[in-house]
């Protein structure tokens, strides 16, 4: 965060793996040892994902068409996820069940559950000719099936259903019905076991070799998943220790989904921390965590290796990995708490500074095309938006401007956008997007940019919503283009605000400097301070600049969602909040009076 | 019935990066929290956890209505005795009042400041106010016990009144 000086702490912090400390400041997956965010980037990109959740969905119809003349349709589905382009690509079929107009298939269909996209799915259903019927239904050419219905949902609207299950009706392949009923379908979605479980680990190593010369090395741990093609998949990584041969690591927390299986091979490496980014190894293991689990009720060691000189041999080293504490438990999943009426609760705050230039500009950053083209703000709207608006109940979003210049001719630091003087709440992400154009002609864009008043305003709002109950966790997005006039303002905003269900994600528009920005995305390690002493209890900010990514397969702001699960979870576990049994959601829904 | 104190649990959870004489605190880092002059309580000592030790410890501490602070030292034990490493000086305010619910568990953490006022670590707490048994049946009275905390944004103590309340006070909502 200078000219001179690297992220050392930055550098030495844990990184992926949970680590369950009352005051969470670690917990966040997105510490970013830099070089681990690259090699976490280059494994996404090729579809290898180091972390994600594996939905199964169970499909069953009703009403089908009838299709043969002597007996009923001999239905199968067939599942497609919806690119970007409209594409579709098949994700699975269900087998093939004799006449049945009423089928519930057996065989699922699993899916990659991603919070930071829309999950377009298309959903066919064909009737299979008796001629077929032995065949494996892949080989099935779908072009010579008889096709009875299609239907089409957002991944998300069926994991936030409290039964997890969505009826669809089925519809022609142009959408419509006309006179006909084509029956409909259900879509149940349940995640795969795998991801509930966890293993918490204690690592300890003794007799490492030393590779610092006039100290001791400063060790740590990297662990990875082997996958089929034989690559390494990073998973996580210790903090580092210094100046010692005999390391004690704290805990690590590694789900299931992390790790496969139990029986999965992992390597664990060791190194010895540089602050040049050159790390040296000092040795590796391969073990299961069935294997470390061994370890663990054994009270052993096990020795680490290296390569020596002679290729194709390992040189069994003196320094021994020890697992001093072995905890399975079970998680529960982002999932769990959404579909058991735990809800994200989306607000949004737009810069009205001057610096963004006149609207009626083209060349200004609140510049509306006519042609349609959305501007940066709205397209960082949008792409939130989008993706929350699902898991809030309501759709009813509070909306804010700052540092415009309001009709009564004063400069607010948090004004209503839509321009009402009571309620600050628009209805779905239209409301949003209608509010902000009008706000445009309404408001003179003046300055200073500040987001005290945004993030008191955002805290109040969250800190009220705990009296009621502690199901709703709230999501704040401020869009700007510019650097802080006061961040030290901003800081004791924040850290006023951290021990809230509250996760603050700022986009930066434009081409303005903003290094500045970072420092309040503790991603270093720092963690923010106010004036009165006072330090963040959770990083609850994220900062991104938007950049104007044409083609890139991953965008920023969802890179900016991605994390918004694990802070959830690390507010909810941090204080014991479990999911609600859904006896307990209703009653309580039940007695509250308005 | 009027209180003259209030009862906190605070549960002291762990320090981070705590110096003394410039060295990493090595080990029997304890911590003491002081309300008024008289009363300290008193965390066991880590012994193994060096400069981030950890005591999880809950400690119930009785603070004075008009007390504005809480104290929270930490201190080493050495061979030559007891050695502060550092102090963290704690506003009632930041865990009392605001807008969460009065029986809301606060993490909160602190900067450490040594003998010469320097930064010396971090304390990590958790603070929960006690709310007396008494206090849902007192929707009677209806008005809070106000005693200003002489901060700022900070108007006084007030006892919630339950919104299913019946009878006289049923117009007021």
């Amino acid at each position: 965060m200078g000219n001179c000086f690297s992220d050392m702490e930055g550098g030495k912090q844990a990184v992926g793996a949970a680590q369950l400390r009352h005051t969470a400041s670690g917990t966040s997956n997105n510490n970013n040892g830099g070089h681990n965010d690259a090699v976490d980037f280059f494994y996404k990109s090729r579809g290898m994902h180091p972390l994600f959740t594996q939905i199964e969905l169970s499909l069953s119809a009703s009403n089908l068409v009838d299709r043969d003349y002597t007996s009923k349709s001999d239905p199968m589905a067939v599942v497609y996820a919806k690119k970007k382009d409209g594409k579709l690509e098949e994700l699975g079929r269900t087998e093939v069940i004799l006449n049945s107009l009423h089928p519930a298939w057996i065989e699922k269909v699993t899916i990659a559950f991603q919070f930071e996209i829309v999950q377009p799915l298309v959903f066919h259903v064909y009737d299979v000719d008796t001629k077929y019927h032995n065949i494996p239904v892949k080989t099935l050419k779908l072009k010579e099936q008889d096709f009875l219905g299609e239907a089409t949902c957002v991944l998300s609207e069926i994991v936030t259903k409290q039964s997890r299950s969505l009826t669809l009706n089925l519809h022609n392949k142009n959408g419509k019905t006309g006179l006909r009923n084509f029956g409909a379908l259900t879509i149940h979605a349940e995640e795969t076991v795998a991801s509930r479980s966890a293993v918490e680990m204690t690592f300890r190593c003794a007799h490492l070799d030393n590779k610092d010369v006039f100290s001791k090395s400063d060790p740590f741990l990297k662990i990875y998943r082997i996958v089929e093609s034989g690559d390494y998949v990073p998973i996580c990584k210790t903090e580092v220790v210094n100046n010692n041969l005999n390391p004690t690591w704290k805990p690590l927390c590694m789900s299931m989904h992390q790790f496969g299986s139990k029986d999965n091979p992992l390597i664990i490496e060791c190194f010895d921390f540089n602050s040049n980014g050159n790390h040296v190894l000092i040795g590796k293991i391969q073990k299961s965590v069935a294997d470390l689990e061994k370890l663990h009720k054994g009270r052993s060691g096990a020795n680490l290796t290296i390569a020596s000189s002679h290729v194709g041999h390992e040189k069994v080293l003196k320094g021994q990995l020890f697992v001093d504490q072995f905890c399975q438990k079970e998680q529960y999943s982002f999932l769990d708490y959404i579909s058991s009426g735990f809800e994200l609760n989306f607000m949004v705050a737009v810069d009205f500074t001057s610096s963004n230039g006149n609207p009626r500009n083209p060349e200004s950053l609140h510049y509306i095309d006519p042609s349609g083209r959305l501007n940066s703000y709205q397209r960082a709207i949008m792409e939130v938006g989008e993706v929350i608006q699902f898991y809030d109940s309501d759709k009813r979003f509070p909306a804010w401007g700052f540092g415009g210049r309001t009709f009564d001719g004063t400069i607010s630091h948090c004004f209503n956008l839509n321009g009402s003087a009571s309620s600050s709440e628009v209805e779905g992400v239209e409301g949003i997007m209608a509010a902000y154009s009008s706000a445009l002609h309404n408001v003179a864009l003046a300055g200073p940019t500040l987001f005290g008043q945004v993030i008191n305003t955002a805290a109040q709002i969250t800190g009220d919503s705990l009296s009621y109950n502690s199901n709703k966790y709230f999501v704040l997005l401020i869009i700007t283009d510019g650097v802080l006039t006061d961040l030290q303002e901003t800081k004791d905003a924040l850290v006023r605000a951290s021990d809230l269900p509250l996760s603050i994600l700022i986009v930066g528009v434009g081409g303005a400097d903003f290094r500045q920005m970072e420092v309040l995305d503790a991603d270093g390690g720092q963690r923010l301070e106010s004036s009165t002493g006072r330090v963040a209890t959770h990083d609850i900010v994220q900062f991104v600049p938007m950049q104007e990514v044409h083609s890139g397969q991953i965008s920023v702001v969802q890179a900016l969602l991605e994390e918004l699960p694990g802070q959830f979870l690390t507010y909810m576990r941090s204080r014991d909040i479990k999911p609600r049994s859904p006896h307990v959601a209703q009653t309580s829904a039940s007695l509250l009076i308005h | 019935m009027e209180s003259t104190s209030r009862t906190l649990e605070v549960t002291v959870i762990s320090g981070e990066n705590l110096r003394t004489d410039r060295k990493p605190v090595k080990k029997n880092a304890f911590v003491t929290i002081q309300t008024d002059s008289n009363k300290v309580c008193t965390t066991k000592m880590d012994a193994d956890g060096g400069s981030y030790p950890s005591w999880n410890e809950k400690l119930v501490v009785d603070v004075p209505m008009h007390a504005r602070f809480v104290t929270v030292e930490v201190q080493c034990k050495t061979s030559t005795g007891n050695k502060t490493v550092g102090v963290a000086r704690i506003p009632i305010s930041d865990f009392v009042g605001g807008h969460v619910p009065q029986s809301y568990l606060h993490f909160l953490s602190y900067r450490l400041r040594d003998y010469k006022g320097e930064r010396n670590g971090i304390i990590n707490i958790s603070v929960k106010a006690k709310v007396p048994e008494y206090a849902s049946c007192s929707s009677g009275t209806g008005m809070g016990m106000g005693v200003p905390l002489a901060d700022n944004n900070f108007g006084g103590v007030v006892t919630g009144i339950p919104v299913w309340c019946t009878g006289a006070y049923a117009g007021k909502f």
